[in-house]
């Protein structure tokens, strides 16, 4: 199954990007967790549970990625389901029930869902190359394939994950390209509909976007943990504090230091240098990714490789964005930085897929 | 392999390549924005800052919310707010430990331990402030001040606090504030408010914690090494708690607790037309404003270890046998089942003989002949022994639970107690032995295993008076905004009908009439001049007399005027003795107060306008006695 050429193809400089984010967000883990309490620390969980990524990516490696065109929607079903039975299974952590508790871990469906939607909207596109551009009865369904488990996801409540779901999928809409007419109707009903969305929203997360647009209105909850993020990332400076003298995070202003903040600690302690450095890092991940869609052999394995990058894409300007306080609070880990196991597995897997589509970009398959 | 299906609008092609490059410069200008704000926040603001950062020079401080007023029906302020002034110790900028321990606990008068313990809650970050003693006097805030250039870390914030400006009103309905506890902050039931904050523990005061509170504001403040505010970094206003509207009359209200204060018991006044408590009352009370400042633990300790139960809410927390006020019950249930008619007549020679022992009657040498209204009125014990037994306990039951005794009323007030009403399937799970006849005698004038509140004895007698009426009684007329405006409006809640003939319910109000102004009747003492006042007496037996020197609760529950009743009364005074000495006198206060009975200028507890506008009774009182 393994051919010579697939090793002569394989995309060694994506790998080793991969490597080096993970390495600085273990680095950085484990100056975040100076302060915590007893127990496995949290960067030594981390080592753990990327060493059990890279082996999945590993076995992904080894089979062809056209095995997934018939998986692809048995997967959806099944994250489907999964994301209902978080509702009657599910741990509740700070009022939402996004995990499954699996024995030793819990995992979160959600993260499942965003791999099963990009492998099901690239089947279905794949099944519809079409010439030109797509209008809405071309969008219907993999609008609908988007919205269930958005929905679903937003109902644990887990804002950030099921806006990414929607981003993602409109990502890949635009890029394959969109009747302008279509475009225009839809940005419209956007506009419109948007008032409506509110009235969906949690009062927890009605407050973080009103906080957003005015952080000085709540300086003691969420506005606090903006403005003590920023304060962090500010008093870096250019070359940082240095390493585990951080004093916004050591000393422990900081909330969520080890997910969703773990850039704040990281843009303390390393300065714009370190800043500048992982946010290059995240550019040429992204730019990998499009280079792995452009020069895949076909439709699913572009389409895959495009909702891969745009998932890298999206994760990372929402969560510095939201570290830097140009994007609400809405709880996206940076993937590889943050800690946490489902994510790191997840974007594992991506990686695995994207290195998968370009080492075989050559093969006429049999 | 892949199956192609054409799709339409496909006029317009996709040029791929350029997809591409349009996609890769919208990602760069999107990462280079990144890049751009982390510049601008790490190298062009970077000292600013750095120089927050350092010792984190960021304050925050709590505006509190002014809390709501409680107000009685009329608009009366029963509770409101005055300023109060609290130390806080922000941890960051002390300098010297020991020596500011040393420091506050002289000049606040604090135990050192007393200090420790409450610097030992720390909040999750240091520079929030910690609570060290609450509501200080214009003394200690004066030591305070003169010697707060010495004390580097302390602070003193102003802060609305509970006020009672007409004493205690109704303190066991309306509550008191308390600190908030761990337990408390760890529920998440209160997500805005941290150690220090004062919340309702008991009463309205905590059913009503959301509405009344308020939201919190805060500042967030930029200060100097020495804790001197340098800049505003952000302010939020707090918003004042809304305003409630009791159901309670102040008039009512005082007279009742005038009335029974200095005997335990409880006072309850309904509008038997809507359900609304007007007016609430346990004895002995507790003052709600020793709350507000810190309680000492000894002074706590004395209080709640008080054998009379300060802060037990007879008047829906004591369970007692309800004795004769029981007997309508009885007679309802005896008329509606046919096992009796009005005329019915039952011979009382002072006692009943039943299997081998003798029931009594209160009255040693009998009443002779008794129909159904000189039952009543003469409160005859053995005319309801054999209607009792005629009915049996089963359907007695049934007769008592569609007055809702034995159930909760449903009043909003937390810790309410439900009674007991005993059937016989309750005795055999109970006590795995059947139900014995004898039992159903004491049942069926109020005594044995029954229980009741004074709230559903109220409740029970404003039905009676309405015309057979279950309402839910509340205390929250309506609720307002701080400026004024009506948020929400709370209705009468009609529970039940009950299931009686209105000519049996007028039979037995007449005779209740009886009570009160017939010759011979046990609640003479309740009567008035101008008004038809209905009642019936009661004395509840108290098992192992003369432990606390004690005597047999007295009751009294009454209605007036007997044609549309405006009020229903329960009152209990606990080891009264006889309920028509001890406990109607105090129902015919609040109808004298109620109906401006009173002669003009005079107290509402003035004894003098008691023997001068009461006839007085055909017999002296001690004679008439409940049962």
């Amino acid at each position: 199954m393994i051919d010579r050429r697939f090793i002569q193809n394989f995309n060694w400089s994506l790998l080793l990007l991969v490597i080096l984010l993970i390495t600085v967000g273990v680095i950085n883990l484990y100056s975040a967790s100076q302060t915590a309490g007893g127990g496995t620390p949290v960067y030594m969980k981390q080592i753990y549970i990327a060493a059990t990524g890279f082996l999945i990516l590993l076995v992904i490696l080894f089979f062809d990625y056209h095995l997934l065109l018939s998986l692809a929607y048995p997967l959806f079903w099944i994250s489907i389901i999964l994301l209902i039975s978080v509702f009657f299974l599910g741990r509740t952590v700070s009022g939402s029930q996004r995990w499954l508790p699996l024995g030793l871990f819990s995992f979160q469906p959600s993260e499942l869902a965003k791999i099963a939607l990009i492998l099901s909207l690239a089947k279905y596109f794949s099944n519809n190359e079409g010439q030109g551009r797509y209008g809405f009865r071309d969008l219907y369904f993999p609008l609908g394939m988007a919205l269930l488990p958005a929905l679903l996801i937003m109902k644990q409540p887990d804002l950030g994950t099921a806006l990414l779901l929607l981003l993602i999928s409109i990502s890949i809409f635009l890029f394959l390209g969109v009747a302008w007419r279509t475009l225009f109707i839809s940005l419209g009903a956007l506009v419109v509909s948007l008032p409506l969305f509110w009235f969906f929203l949690k009062d927890y997360q009605k407050k973080r976007v009103l906080i957003f647009l005015q952080p000085e209105s709540d300086p003691l909850g969420a506005g606090y943990h903006i403005l003590q993020s920023k304060i962090a990332v500010g008093s870096g400076g250019i070359w940082g504090k240095g390493f585990l003298k951080g004093t916004q995070g050591q000393l422990r202003f900081l909330p969520e230091k080890h997910t969703d903040f773990a850039f704040s600690i990281l843009a303390e302690e390393w300065g714009f240098i370190g800043t500048f450095l992982v946010l290059t890092l995240f550019l040429l991940l992204v730019l990998w990714a499009m280079n792995v869609a452009r020069q895949a052999k076909d439709r699913f394995g572009q389409v895959v490789a495009l909702g891969v990058g745009a998932a890298f894409f999206w994760q990372s300007v929402i969560n510095i964005g939201m570290v830097v306080g140009l994007v609400p609070v809405v709880g996206v880990p940076l993937p590889f930085i943050s800690y946490g196991g489902s994510s790191i597995i997840i974007s594992l897997i991506g990686i695995g897929l994207l290195l998968n589509i370009h080492m075989r970009r050559f093969v006429i398959q049999s | 392999m892949r199956t192609r299906i054409p799709l339409l609008e496909k006029k317009e092609p996709v040029d791929l390549q350029r997809q591409f490059l349009v996609t890769t410069v919208i990602i760069l200008a999107i990462f280079f924005g990144l890049a751009g704000r982390l510049w601008f926040m790490q190298i062009t603001k970077g000292a600013f800052f750095k120089k927050l950062s350092e010792n984190n020079r960021v304050r925050v401080f709590d505006i509190p919310p002014s809390r709501g007023i409680i107000f009685d029906r009329q608009g009366i302020m029963l509770v409101n707010s005055r300023p109060s002034f609290n130390l806080y110790v922000i941890p960051d900028d002390v300098q010297d430990w020991g020596r500011l321990k040393e420091q506050l606990s002289r000049l606040l008068d604090l135990d050192p331990e007393q200090i420790e313990e409450r610097l030992a809650q720390k909040r999750a970050s240091p520079i929030y402030p910690i609570p060290i003693k609450l509501d200080i006097t214009q003394d200690e805030l004066g030591l305070i001040e003169t010697y707060n250039y010495m004390m580097p870390g302390v602070y003193i914030e102003v802060s609305p606090q509970r006020n009672y400006p007409l004493g205690p009103v109704a303190p066991h309905v309306i509550g008191y504030l308390g600190e908030i506890t761990p337990k408390q902050i760890k529920s998440g039931r209160y997500p805005e408010n941290r150690m220090g904050d004062l919340i309702g523990q008991w009463g309205l005061e905590k059913e009503w914690q959301t509405e009344l509170g308020g939201k919190k504001g805060g500042r967030f403040l930029e200060v100097d090494a020495r804790g001197r505010e340098i800049q505003v970094l952000g302010i939020r206003d707090s918003a004042a708690g809304n305003n409630l509207v009791t159901t309670l009359d102040w008039d009512l209200q005082r007279t009742a607790q005038e009335a029974i204060q200095g005997r335990p018991g409880a006072i309850v006044v309904l509008n038997p037309e809507t359900g609304e408590v007007l007016a609430m009352t346990s004895s002995p009370a507790f003052d709600p404003s020793s709350f507000t400042r810190k309680i000492t633990a000894k002074a706590w300790q004395a209080l709640i270890s008080d054998p009379l139960k300060p802060f037990q809410n007879r008047a829906i927390q004591g369970q007692y046998p309800p004795g004769s006020t029981y007997k309508m019950v009885t007679a309802l249930a005896g008329l509606e089942e046919k096992v009796i008619t009005p005329e019915t007549t039952f011979y009382c020679n002072g006692s009943f003989p039943f299997g081998n022992r003798r029931f009594g009657c209160w009255s040693k040498g009998g009443h002779g002949a008794v129909s159904l209204h000189k039952a009543i009125v003469q409160s005859c014990d053995v005319y309801f022994y054999n209607v009792g037994l005629r009915l049996g306990v089963d359907r007695l039951a049934r007769y008592a639970t569609y007055f809702g005794l034995g159930n909760l009323t449903g009043i909003s007030l937390t810790s309410e107690k439900s009674g007991l009403i005993p059937t016989s399937i309750w005795k055999f799970k109970r006590f795995k032995t059947p139900w014995h006849p004898g039992e159903t005698l004491s049942l069926a004038i109020g005594q044995g295993y029954n229980l009741t509140t004074p709230l559903q004895m109220a409740v029970y007698t404003a039905a009676l008076a309405n015309g057979g009426k279950i309402y839910r009684p509340f205390l929250v007329k309506k609720m307002i905004s701080p400026q004024g405006q009506g948020l929400k409006e709370f209705s009468p809640h009609q529970i039940t009908s009950l299931p009686i003939k209105q000519e049996n319910l007028q039979l037995i109000k007449k005779a209740m009439a009886g009570v009160v102004n017939e010759a011979g009747g046990t609640g003479g003492a309740a009567r008035l001049w101008s008004i038809v006042a209905a009642g019936k007496t009661g004395t509840a037996q108290v098992v192992g007399l003369g432990k606390r020197g004690g005597r047999d609760h007295a009751w009294f529950v009454a209605f007036a005027p007997l044609e549309a009743p405006k009020l229903a009364v329960a009152v209990i005074v606990e080891h009264g003795g006889h309920g028509g000495a001890a406990a109607a006198p105090i129902a015919r206060k609040i109808f004298q107060t109620f109906f401006h009975l009173l002669p003009k200028g005079a107290g509402t507890t003035s004894a003098t306008s008691e023997s001068t506008v009461q006839p007085p009774p055909e017999f002296p009182t001690e004679e008439v006695s409940g049962d």
